[in-house]
C-alpha cells in the first residue's frame, strides 16, 4: 500500500493537480509518524503508512496559513475523511479544493484504540484515490457500551466521575488544536468580554471548558478520537463526545460524518424534529 | 562517596519514616493511567520506576493556578488580601529524575531576577528534593545534550542510585538532603565500599556550543517554516515542561468580590502575545514555534547563563504531532556545520 | 512578611478627563497617602492598572515625576479592562503596580535640545517627559515638541497642547494628518514624518524621544535620519502586550529583552537589533 500511496501522491504533484500533500511521514521513533507536508514529487518517498498513522490531518485544511497553499491531498483514513464531510457542509472548505487519498485501514494504535474495534469506515466513503482494498465495515452495535456502563450509574455518581476527570485538565488545549472541528478564529476560551470560560486550571474552569466544548461538537464531532489520544492527562473525553452523538442519534436520526447532502442537525429544523428535548 | 544505602523493599517505609516527621510526600503516582506527581497517600502508591511522568515537579513550586489576591466590593471600595502562602507545608518530593530536578536552579535564576518572587521561593525553601538516577533512560531523553547526566546533581538535596543488588544508594548534597537521610536511619543500611552501580547512557545529540550562534544569526531562515507546518499551537510541550514557566494574570469575580489569579500559559498559544487592540506580532506558528526555541536555547543564555531546557523529552512524548525539539536543535546544529 | 510582588497598590480616580473619542485620562491618588509620598519614578516607566474583577493592563505613567502623591495614565478603550477603566468615576478603586521598566535618559537630556514627539495615544509617555522638562526648564536647551493627530478631535491632552503653545521658551509644532482639519484649525496639516523634515530640527548636541503607533515610528525614524540623527539619539518606548510586568511571565520577551525590565524606552539603534516580533 505504501508504494501505491507513494506514487499516487507523486503523480498528483508531477501533474499539477495538487500542490501540496498532506500525509504521515516517519516519526522520531518506530512507534510514531509525524506529519508531513510535500510540495515536491521526489518527496513522496517521506511517505509513510502503518498503525501508528494516528493525527487527524484534516486539522490542517482549515489552518489559515495554509489556505492559500493551493489545492491539496490529505491523507486520509475512514474516520478521518468523515471531518471532510463535515468541513464542507460548514462551509469551511470547498469539496473540490481538496484530493482525499482515503487508506483502506485495519485499525492503528497498539493495542488497537477503542474506536477501531467498531469501525464502519474501513475504507473511507469520502474519498478521491482509494489505496488498498475494500475492507468491509465492522459491526457499531457495541459502539456506544462504555456509554451505557457511564449512564448505569446514578446522577451523583456521574457527577463524581466527570468531576474528577475533569479536574486533571490542565487547560493546554491539544484537544481542541487536534481536532478538526474546533476550527473557529476565535475560541469561545478567548472572549473576555465577558470571559465566558475561566481560562485557569480550576476545577470550575475545567469543568466548563470541557463541557462546554463537547456541547460545541454535538451532532459534529465525527469520533476520530484525537482529543482523547493527545490530552496529556488521559481524560476520556471520547466517552463525552460519544455520549453526546448517542443523543443526536437517537433525537435526530443523524450521524456525523457521513452523508454531504444531509443538513446539519444544529443549524437546521425539520417540522418532524423530536419535542423530546424541550421537556 | 554514598554512605547509606536503602533495600528497595524497605520503599514503603521510607515513605513512613518521612510522614511521621511530618513530611508531605510526594512521588510519582499512578492517577488514570498516567504517572504525574501527587501526594503520596499510601505508601505502595509510589513508583520510583517511572522513568517519565506525565507532567514535571513545577507544579510543586509553580502551580497550575494559585491566587495572589482576593477582594470584596463595598458600595464602591475594594479591600484586598493578598495570598502568598507564607508557610507551605515541608515537603519531599521524591523520584523525579535528574533532568527534573536539574530545572529548578534554572527558573530560581528568572524568580529572583530583580523582583523576588516568593511564591516560588518559600515553596523551594519549604521543599526537599530527592532524585533517583536513571539506569534505563529512553530514545526521547537527552539530557547529556543540554549539559545533563543521568546521575545528575543539579537541583537535588538527594541523590537515589539504583545498584545491581536492588538497592538505591543515598548520597546526600545540602543540609535538606542530610536531614532525610537522618530521619530516613532507620530503613537505611551502610552502604559499602565497591557498590554497583546501574548507569544508564544517554547519547549526545547536539553541541550547545554550535547550536547557538546558528540560533543568533539565523532569525528569518526558512527553516523555521518548515519544522512548524505541523505545529498545533496547542500548549501540551509548555505545560508538561519542567523550565517552562510563562503565566497569565486572570480576575474572576462576581459582585461581591473576586479572586487574581496566576496560572500556567504558554508562547505557542495563538493569542498569546495578541494585544488588546487585536494587533499580534506572532500570529503564525513558525513564529511561535521560533519563539520557543529561541528563548529556550539562546533568549535565556543571554539573560541568565543557563539554557532552559534539561532533556527529559516530556514535550517530545507528550507533542500530538511528535514535534521533537532534540530533533529540532540537532538539525539547526546540522545547519550550522553545513554552513561553515 | 516577605514582599510580595503581585500585590497592588490602591488607588482612587481623583479627576478623570476625556482627551479624545475612546481615550481618556485617569489621575489617580494613592490611599495609602505615605505611600503616595514615598512613591518616585522616573520619565518612561510603566504601571500595571487593574480594575478589581476586570483584570490588569500596562500603561506607562502619563504624569511627571516632578508631581508627587499621585500618578496619571492615558489610554485608548480596545477591551475588557479599559473598558472598565473608561467606565469608572471619582472616587473609585483602582489597582496600581508599578514603577516597572527602564526610563527615557532625562540626565543625559540635560543641557541638550530635546525634540518630543508624539503621535496619537503615544503622546502619552512623551508628555511624562514633556512636563519633566518644563518643570526643570533651565536644564534643557531648547524644547520642541512636535504633536500629530490622524484628526483635530484626535488629539489628546487639548488643554495642555494649548498651554505649551503660549509658552514662550516651548515650540510647538501640532499636526493633523491631511483630512483631517477642521476649518478653525490652526496648526499644520500633514504626517508627522512630513512634519518633522519641515520643522528640521538639527541633530547637534539633541535627543528626541518619540512614541507613537509603530507604522509612525518607523517612518519617522526614517526622516530623522535624512536629518541627521543617529539611531542612538533617538528614543522611544514600545507597547507590547505584558502581563506581569516585572519579567516573569515571559510575555513580553522580544529576543534577549524583556520589553518590561530592559525596556519599555529603546534607542532606535537597540530596536533595529531586535528581531521584529513587536
Amino acid at each position: 500500500m505504501i508504494e501505491e500511496l507513494r506514487h499516487k501522491a507523486r503523480e498528483l504533484l508531477e501533474k499539477g493537480q495538487v500542490e501540496l500533500v498532506i500525509g504521515y511521514g516517519a516519526g522520531s521513533d518506530p512507534t510514531r509518524t509525524m506529519p508531513v507536508f510535500i510540495r515536491r514529487p521526489e518527496d513522496c518517498d517521506h511517505l509513510v503508512w502503518n498503525k501508528y498513522c494516528y493525527n487527524n490531518l484534516t486539522s490542517y485544511l482549515t489552518w489559515p496559513e495554509l489556505k492559500t497553499a493551493g489545492k491539496r491531498a490529505v491523507v486520509c483514513k475512514g474516520c478521518d475523511a468523515k471531518a471532510i464531510v463535515v468541513l464542507c457542509k460548514e462551509n469551511r472548505i470547498e469539496r473540490e479544493e481538496v484530493v482525499v487519498i482515503g487508506m483502506s485501514c485495519e485499525g492503528v494504535g497498539e493495542p488497537l484504540f477503542g474506536k477501531c474495534e467498531f469501525c464502519d469506515v474501513r475504507t473511507p466513503k469520502t474519498c478521491d484515490i482509494q489505496i488498498g482494498a475494500t475492507l468491509p465495515p465492522l459491526s457499531k452495535d457495541n459502539l456506544f457500551e462504555d456509554v451505557r456502563q457511564l449512564e448505569a450509574g446514578n446522577a451523583a455518581e456521574r457527577w463524581e466521575f466527570w468531576r474528577r476527570q475533569f479536574s486533571r485538565c490542565i487547560k493546554c488545549y491539544a484537544c481542541r488544536q487536534a481536532c478538526p472541528l474546533c476550527y473557529c478564529t476565535q475560541c469561545i476560551v478567548e472572549r473576555n468580554q465577558p470571559q465566558w470560560i475561566a481560562t485557569s486550571s480550576h476545577p470550575k474552569g475545567n469543568f466548563a471548558w470541557n463541557v462546554v466544548r463537547a456541547l460545541h461538537l454535538a451532532g459534529r464531532c465525527i469520533g476520530c478520537g484525537e482529543c482523547e489520544r493527545v490530552c496529556p492527562s488521559n481524560i476520556p473525553l471520547m466517552l463525552a463526545n460519544k455520549k453526546l452523538a448517542q443523543v443526536v442519534k437517537e433525537q435526530f436520526g443523524y450521524e456525523s460524518g457521513y452523508d454531504i447532502d444531509e443538513p446539519l442537525p444544529m443549524a437546521s429544523f425539520m417540522p418532524d424534529d423530536s419535542d423530546e428535548l424541550f421537556k | 562517596m554514598a554512605e547509606f544505602k536503602l533495600n528497595e523493599a524497605k520503599l514503603d517505609e521510607l515513605v513512613n519514616a518521612l510522614k511521621s516527621e511530618g513530611y508531605r510526600v510526594v512521588a510519582p503516582v499512578e492517577e488514570e493511567g498516567v504517572f504525574v506527581f501527587k501526594e503520596v497517600v499510601d505508601p505502595g502508591e509510589m513508583r520510583l520506576d517511572v522513568l517519565r511522568t506525565a507532567r514535571s515537579i513545577k507544579e510543586w513550586f509553580f502551580p497550575r493556578v494559585e491566587p495572589t489576591l482576593r477582594y470584596k466590593f463595598d458600595r464602591g471600595s475594594v479591600t484586598c488580601k493578598g495570598e502568598m502562602p507564607q508557610s507551605p507545608p515541608k515537603t519531599v518530593i521524591i523520584g523525579c529524575r535528574p533532568c527534573d530536578s536539574a530545572s529548578l536552579p534554572i527558573l530560581d535564576k528568572l524568580f529572583d531576577w530583580d523582583f523576588r518572587d516568593e511564591y516560588w521561593f518559600k515553596r523551594r525553601e519549604a521543599t526537599t528534593v530527592v532524585a533517583v538516577a536513571c539506569d534505563a533512560p529512553d530514545s526521547y531523553c537527552f539530557c547529556t545534550s543540554v549539559g545533563g547526566s543521568p546521575d545528575g546533581t543539579a537541583g537535588s538535596d538527594l541523590l537515589m542510585r539504583k545498584t545491581v543488588g536492588g538497592c538505591y544508594l543515598f548520597e546526600s548534597f545540602t543540609k535538606k538532603g542530610w536531614s532525610i537521610i537522618e530521619t530516613a536511619k532507620g530503613t537505611l543500611e551502610p552502604a559499602g565500599q565497591n557498590e554497583k552501580v546501574l548507569v544508564g547512557e544517554v547519547p549526545k545529540r547536539f553541541d550547545l556550543n554550535s547550536v547557538k550562534p546558528w540560533l543568533d544569526n539565523n532569525f528569518d531562515h526558512d527553516y523555521w517554516k518548515e519544522i512548524s507546518y505541523k505545529c498545533l499551537s496547542c500548549g501540551a510541550c509548555a505545560f508538561v515542561c519542567p523550565t517552562c514557566h510563562c503565566f497569565d494574570i486572570q480576575d474572576e469575580a462576581d459582585l461581591q468580590g473576586g479572586v487574581r489569579l496566576k496560572g500556567w500559559d504558554s508562547c505557542c498559544l495563538p493569542i498569546f502575545t495578541r494585544h488588546g487592540s487585536g494587533y499580534n506580532p506572532r500570529d503564525t506558528r513558525d513564529a511561535r514555534y521560533r519563539q520557543r526555541v529561541m528563548h529556550k536555547f539562546t533568549y535565556y543564555v543571554d539573560k541568565f547563563g543557563l539554557t532552559a531546557c534539561v532533556g527529559c523529552g516530556r514535550c517530545c512524548v507528550s507533542c500530538p504531532i511528535d514535534m521533537n525539539i532534540c530533533t529540532v536543535v540537532a538539525g539547526a546544529a546540522e545547519l550550522a556545520e553545513t554552513s561553515t | 512578611m516577605s514582599a510580595d510582588i503581585y500585590q497592588p497598590y490602591l488607588m482612587r480616580v481623583e479627576e478623570t478627563t476625556d482627551e479624545a473619542p475612546g481615550i481618556r485620562t485617569l489621575k489617580l491618588v494613592f490611599q495609602d497617602t505615605v505611600a503616595g509620598q514615598n512613591f518616585s519614578f522616573r520619565a518612561g516607566q510603566f504601571g500595571l492598572y487593574s480594575v478589581f474583577g476586570e483584570g490588569e493592563c500596562t500603561f506607562c505613567i502619563a504624569s511627571s515625576p516632578t508631581r508627587k502623591g499621585y500618578i496619571e495614565c492615558s489610554f485608548q478603550q480596545v477591551g475588557r479592562v479599559t473598558r472598565a477603566l473608561r467606565s469608572l468615576e471619582v472616587g473609585d478603586t483602582v489597582g496600581f503596580r508599578g514603577p516597572y521598566g527602564n526610563w527615557f535618559p532625562l540626565d543625559e537630556m540635560k543641557g541638550k535640545n530635546v525634540i518630543l514627539i508624539g503621535m496619537g495615544i503615544g503622546l502619552a509617555p512623551v508628555r511624562s517627559v514633556i512636563w519633566n522638562c518644563l518643570d526643570l526648564r533651565d536644564d534643557f536647551r531648547d524644547v520642541t515638541v512636535i504633536v500629530g493627530s490622524r484628526s483635530v478631535d484626535l488629539l489628546v491632552y487639548k488643554r495642555e497642547l494649548r498651554q505649551w503653545e503660549e509658552m514662550p521658551d516651548v515650540n510647538l509644532v501640532k499636526t493633523v494628518d491631511p483630512g483631517g482639519e477642521t476649518p478653525d484649525w490652526d496648526g499644520k496639516v500633514g504626517f508627522v514624518p512630513t512634519v518633522v523634515e519641515e520643522v528640521a530640527p538639527s541633530p547637534d548636541n539633541a535627543i528626541v524621544v518619540i512614541c507613537g503607533p509603530p507604522i509612525g515610528i518607523k517612518f519617522t525614524l526614517l526622516s530623522l535620519e535624512k536629518l541627521g540623527f543617529s539611531p542612538d539619539q533617538v528614543y522611544t518606548t514600545l507597547e507590547n502586550k505584558m502581563k506581569c510586568g516585572l519579567g516573569k511571565c515571559g510575555r513580553c520577551n522580544v529576543g534577549n529583552t524583556y520589553v518590561c525590565k530592559d525596556g519599555p524606552v529603546f534607542t532606535a539603534a537597540q530596536l533595529k537589533s531586535l528581531p521584529q516580533e513587536f
